[in-house]
């Protein structure tokens, strides 16, 4: 028996929680209006927008151009992620392992259910459309772009799309191409900001999966680079492992604001939710390793970030350093701040000494700091301030910029400063021909 | 990669009537708070002369100047 992902699709599912009860809105072009401290691109889009070219991710003025009728709707990032865990947490209580990067998608493996409700899919299907209790797409498949695409060409309330074993590569051929925006480490390209994978694939010719597939690996690495070869491998069908998420409780602590709360005081309230979370049983001394602020504005719509802490901790003043200076973007005034566990590290975390720490564990802190620096931003964002010639009476001559390696045999050198490097080009800075060197 | 701390950065300068900075940017000068000649490499075919100024700027802002002797450019440096 072949391992098969279920995928759990309902489209729009932001855009249809942001338009709500509004009738009015639920035909015609619409679109989700970008947060205003985010990149300007428009969210999800309504059918009739696709129809006129849009899509996710397009740049406003491009999708404004594009449909000029198109309505903007302003996001609701909170209530979207609030009724999606919600189903979430209904298909966890039939027993499966969710794994979902974004709300309105889902994916979870059958093998293990099929037992539970009745020893075929078909059993794991009516349970899962029972849990849901909403009209999505539901499409089954051996991985999980391909169990996507064919929840995709499945249809809300109707039987699954079920692609077997061994026609995964049969079943993508024929499929557009854009179909890959779906997945963002397939779409990105790097030296790029104004077009994506599959917009630059459609200008060459290329438009389907298929055609993408029957490339050689070569090829499209020269072309494409990585992001080339994660698209073509998504195509062939092949994809990553699921990386379920762990199941867990759902700590959340909210305050209602009262009037022109702001700056301090916003501090102080979410001082106060903090100690509120740290303060529920229910944690049962686990540590936090990511959270969710969020909030809820005066006028209309709520604002969500979350927070990955650098290292699971559950020190008051860590979590505090962290979250305030989130508070700074905020792009309106809020009456409502609530802070969420989104996990929950180990009940034993990294016990964090009374006693100023050692040279040994501060050079093991930093250079965890460091490896995460470097994940995060890229291999030459850490450089070392290295002293040259620092009595020289040119500025230029004292000191260079170098590389920052860590590991066992760099432990011994000690850095003058560690400062994180900016790629960008600076066409204003001389060569040391032209500053007269 | 390498590269040098404190480069000198191009800068558009309006000189006075003595040579020195007038304008720096935008932004007029009130007061030249020091100036100083370095000269280098004198012996070689690229030769390193500068005159430095120290200025406060109409906003308040301490910049340090330079104008290179050579090619007669105006430079703004931090570090100086």
């Amino acid at each position: 028996m072949f391992a098969l992902i279920l995928c759990l699709l309902i489209p729009r599912f932001e855009l249809l929680t942001a338009v709500g009860g509004r009738r009015e809105l639920q035909h015609g072009a619409i679109a989700l209006a970008p947060e205003p401290d985010r990149e300007q691109v428009v969210g999800a889009v309504s059918g009739a927008a696709e129809a006129c070219g849009v899509h996710a991710g397009m740049r406003l003025g491009e999708a404004m151009a594009r449909c000029p009728e198109l309505r903007l709707v302003a996001a609701d990032p909170a209530r979207a992620v609030a009724a999606w865990e919600s189903v979430l947490v209904r298909l966890e209580a039939i027993g499966a392992a969710v794994e979902s990067g974004r709300p309105g998608e889902a994916y979870f493996e059958t093998a293990g259910l099929r037992r539970l409700y009745g020893g075929h899919l078909e059993g794991v299907l009516a349970r899962t459309r029972k849990a849901i209790r909403a009209p999505a797409r539901l499409g089954v498949a051996p991985s999980r772009f391909c169990s996507f695409a064919a929840a995709g060409r499945a249809r809300p309330r109707r039987a699954a799309r079920i692609v077997p074993a061994g026609a995964e590569r049969a079943f993508l051929a024929p499929l557009p191409v854009g179909l890959l925006r779906a997945r963002k480490e397939a779409t990105t390209l790097p030296r790029s900001r104004s077009a994506d994978l599959p917009t630059v694939l459609e200008r060459v010719g290329i438009r389907t999966l298929g055609e993408l597939g029957a490339l050689s690996a070569d090829e499209v690495a020269d072309r494409f680079g990585r992001t080339g070869l994660r698209a073509r491998e998504l195509a062939l069908g092949r994809d990553t492992p699921l990386a379920p998420r762990s199941a867990g409780e759902r700590l959340v602590e909210r305050i209602d604001l009262p009037d022109a709360t702001s700056g301090v005081q916003l501090e102080r309230m979410l001082e106060l939710l903090i100690d509120r979370l740290l303060a529920r049983r229910e944690r049962r001394g686990r540590v936090f390793r990511k959270l969710g602020l969020g909030a809820r504005f005066v006028e209309q719509g709520t604002w969500r970030r979350e927070v990955t802490l650098r290292q699971a901790t559950a020190e008051r003043e860590r979590l505090r350093l962290v979250l305030t200076p989130k508070l700074a973007e905020l792009p309106a005034p809020i009456e409502q701040l609530r802070l969420e566990v989104v996990s929950l590290g180990p009940a034993i975390g990294e016990q964090l000494s009374f006693r100023r720490p050692g040279e040994r564990e501060r050079r093991r802190r930093l250079h965890e700091a460091l490896r995460q620096t470097r994940v995060s931003i890229g291999s030459e964002a850490l450089l070392r301030v290295l002293e040259v010639d620092p009595s020289s009476r040119i500025p230029e001559r004292r000191a260079v910029l170098t590389p920052f390696i860590y590991g066992e045999r760099e432990a011994a050198v000690r850095p003058t400063h560690i400062t994180l490097g900016c790629r960008r080009s600076r066409p204003d800075i001389p060569s040391d021909a032209e500053a007269g060197e | 990669m390498t590269r040098h701390l404190y480069r000198p950065r191009l800068v558009t300068v309006q000189p006075n009537d003595h040579g020195g900075p007038a304008v720096v940017g935008r932004s007029e000068v009130v007061a030249i708070r020091e100036q100083w000649l370095v000269e280098d490499r004198w012996w070689t075919a690229h030769p390193l002369r500068r005159r430095y100024f120290e200025v406060t700027l109409v906003d308040g802002a301490d910049r340090v100047v330079f104008r290179d002797r050579e090619s007669g450019r105006w430079f703004s440096q931090k570090g100086a």
